[in-house]
């Protein structure tokens, strides 16, 4: 080691050379051959950084945060995404910016009873909210659970029997439960996330910072973090998108279950509950006497998943007997 | 050895080095972690809305094919046809109705043709208090035994429904119980389950521990 100093010391001061102190034909070569092989080395190892190349636009780096933003903004927000998905996927979105309705709160009920495990759900989300294939983003975890227990340590979400339901098995859908009190909201450091008045908890995709503090607060492990950029097939892209729903999310934030925020806030009811083969799915609004989830909070057996830790959920299972 | 010769072997020797180097990182020896396998697309079976199965209703009412519906093309409508029991008195089906699975009720406790079926109009439907109802009525002969079920279904938290839970923005959709039961054996089918979550690093040693594979 010693010796090599030595001698680098040498060739940076030649004292001890014939040609004292001036550049020899010798002395450049080897000099550049040393130089050249180690801007290749530095060049391999931070190849890895091209893959960061994907450096948002100066109009979105200096996008203001949603509940900043005026409605002229917005609409140059939603051109500005459009165009995006227009270069990225060649068609044309329709992107809009649905707000709350007024006297409108969004519950969600699930029938424990009829559930089959047939993750049809699963996969609907995935198609309505334009996540990515691969890596694979799926909101909904559909849990088989055996009877007698509510203990989610002893369910499995990686069953695949040939066909389903199971003898002796229940099966038990999770995504987000929109609670009340969300523990991800309050752990967001730079405010991305945040709850809406009909109980919607959104997530701003240009705000968010990717730390994943959310992920780790959400005791339903409902919230899931882009580490790659997101893979859609062309042919797949779901043009109908909204702002804070299913438009395409960037490398590096995260996402979850919006109760399908772009069907529902236009009156319509969500993916997984439409392509639900059983009908255990149930959508509504509970501040309507009249909605079916209000006749089953008021008439059924109903359950809620970790009640215990206090959040307050919005997304509420069921039995019929 | 002069100094010169020694420097020169030694720039030399770090060249060497950083070349290996170069092709090192560029071969990823040292793992920068492969990418996970490609995740297939999934079957557009397990995304389509359809109900499980199609019913005689539907058929009806989409004018579709209900050659197959059609009692009297082999049936006589001057006389009833005999429903024939065994020891156990439990009906025999001829070998025309072979298609059909009897299993309504626990120990096929409702298996006799006619508590649905009117036996002097075989394409009409009889309650047991004497209501008839035509083929595209059923639910009203299936709720004239399953009431508790008839009331959730009417309020919409039985069975599907589809569309708009804003009624001021668009209808909905209510499937009959035949959209979904067999009305000869009406438990709820078994369905083959879509594709699992996929591992995003699957770990051989998890893999073999737990028999599947594991989902961080």
């Amino acid at each position: 080691m010693s010796d090599s100093n030595d001698s680098r010391s040498a060739s940076l001061k030649p004292s001890g050379s014939a040609s004292d102190g001036e550049m020899t034909r010798r002395n450049f070569l080897r000099t550049t051959a040393v130089a050249a092989s180690g801007v290749a080395a530095m060049a391999a190892v931070l190849a890895p950084l091209r893959e960061l190349a994907d450096f948002p636009s100066l109009d979105q780096f200096l996008q203001k945060h949603y509940q900043e933003m005026t409605p002229p903004e917005m609409e140059k927000v939603l051109e500005r995404i459009a165009r995006e998905v227009e270069r990225q996927y060649g068609l044309r979105p329709h992107v809009r910016d649905l707000k709350p309705m007024s006297g409108v709160e969004f519950v969600y009920c699930l029938n424990l009873t009829r559930c089959v495990g047939c993750r049809k759900c699963v996969h609907a989300c995935v198609a309505e909210n334009n996540q990515s294939r691969s890596p694979e983003i799926q909101y909904i975890r559909v849990v088989k659970m055996p009877n007698g227990t509510f203990d989610v340590e002893k369910g499995n979400h990686n069953y695949a029997p040939e066909t389903v339901p199971q003898k002796g098995f229940f099966y038990m859908p999770v995504q987000c439960h929109q609670c009340k009190n969300p523990p991800c909201v309050k752990v967001c450091p730079v405010k991305a996330t945040w709850q809406e008045a009909d109980g919607i908890t959104v997530i701003d995709y240009d705000w968010c910072i990717g730390c994943r503090y959310c992920e780790a607060a959400c005791p339903y492990w409902a919230r899931r973090f882009n580490f790659a950029k997101p893979s859609i097939p062309k042919d797949k892209i779901n043009p109908e998108m909204s702002y804070l729903g299913n438009r395409p999310r960037p490398r590096g934030v995260v996402e979850k279950c919006h109760f399908c925020i772009q069907r529902t806030r236009a009156g319509r009811y969500p993916a997984c509950l439409e392509v639900c083969p059983t009908g255990a799915r149930k959508f509504g609004n509970i501040l309507d006497p009249n909605s079916e989830v209000s006749y089953i909070l008021k008439n059924k057996r109903v359950f809620v998943l970790k009640e215990e830790v206090g959040t307050l959920p919005r997304f509420f299972y069921y039995f019929d007997v | 050895m002069s100094a010169d010769y020694k420097t020169t072997i030694v720039l030399m020797a770090l060249a060497a080095a950083f070349l290996a180097l170069t092709e090192a990182f560029r071969l990823n020896l040292w793992g920068r972690v492969e990418p996970p396998a490609e995740v297939a697309i999934v079957d557009p079976f397990f995304t389509n809305t359809m109900t499980v199965r199609t019913n005689a209703a539907a058929l009806i009412r989409m004018d579709g094919d209900t050659s197959g519906q059609d009692c009297y093309a082999c049936h006589d409508k001057a006389k009833p046809p005999q429903v024939k029991m065994n020891e156990k008195n439990e009906v025999v089906l001829p070998e025309e109705h072979n298609d059909l699975v009897i299993q309504h009720g626990r120990n096929r406790r409702n298996d006799h043709c006619y508590n649905c079926h009117d036996s002097a109009n075989l394409d009409h439907l009889l309650t047991r208090d004497g209501h008839r109802f035509k083929l595209v009525e059923s639910t009203m002969l299936c709720a004239s035994c399953h009431g508790p079920t008839y009331r959730d279904w009417e309020v919409g938290i039985h069975g599907r429904v589809s569309g708009y839970w804003d009624r001021q923005k668009g209808p909905v959709t209510k499937q009959d119980c035949t959209a979904c039961h067999d009305p000869h054996s009406p438990a709820f089918t078994t369905l083959k389950p879509a594709p699992g979550p996929h591992p995003l690093h699957p770990s051989p040693a998890r893999v073999q521990a737990k028999g599947e594979a594991v989902h961080e």
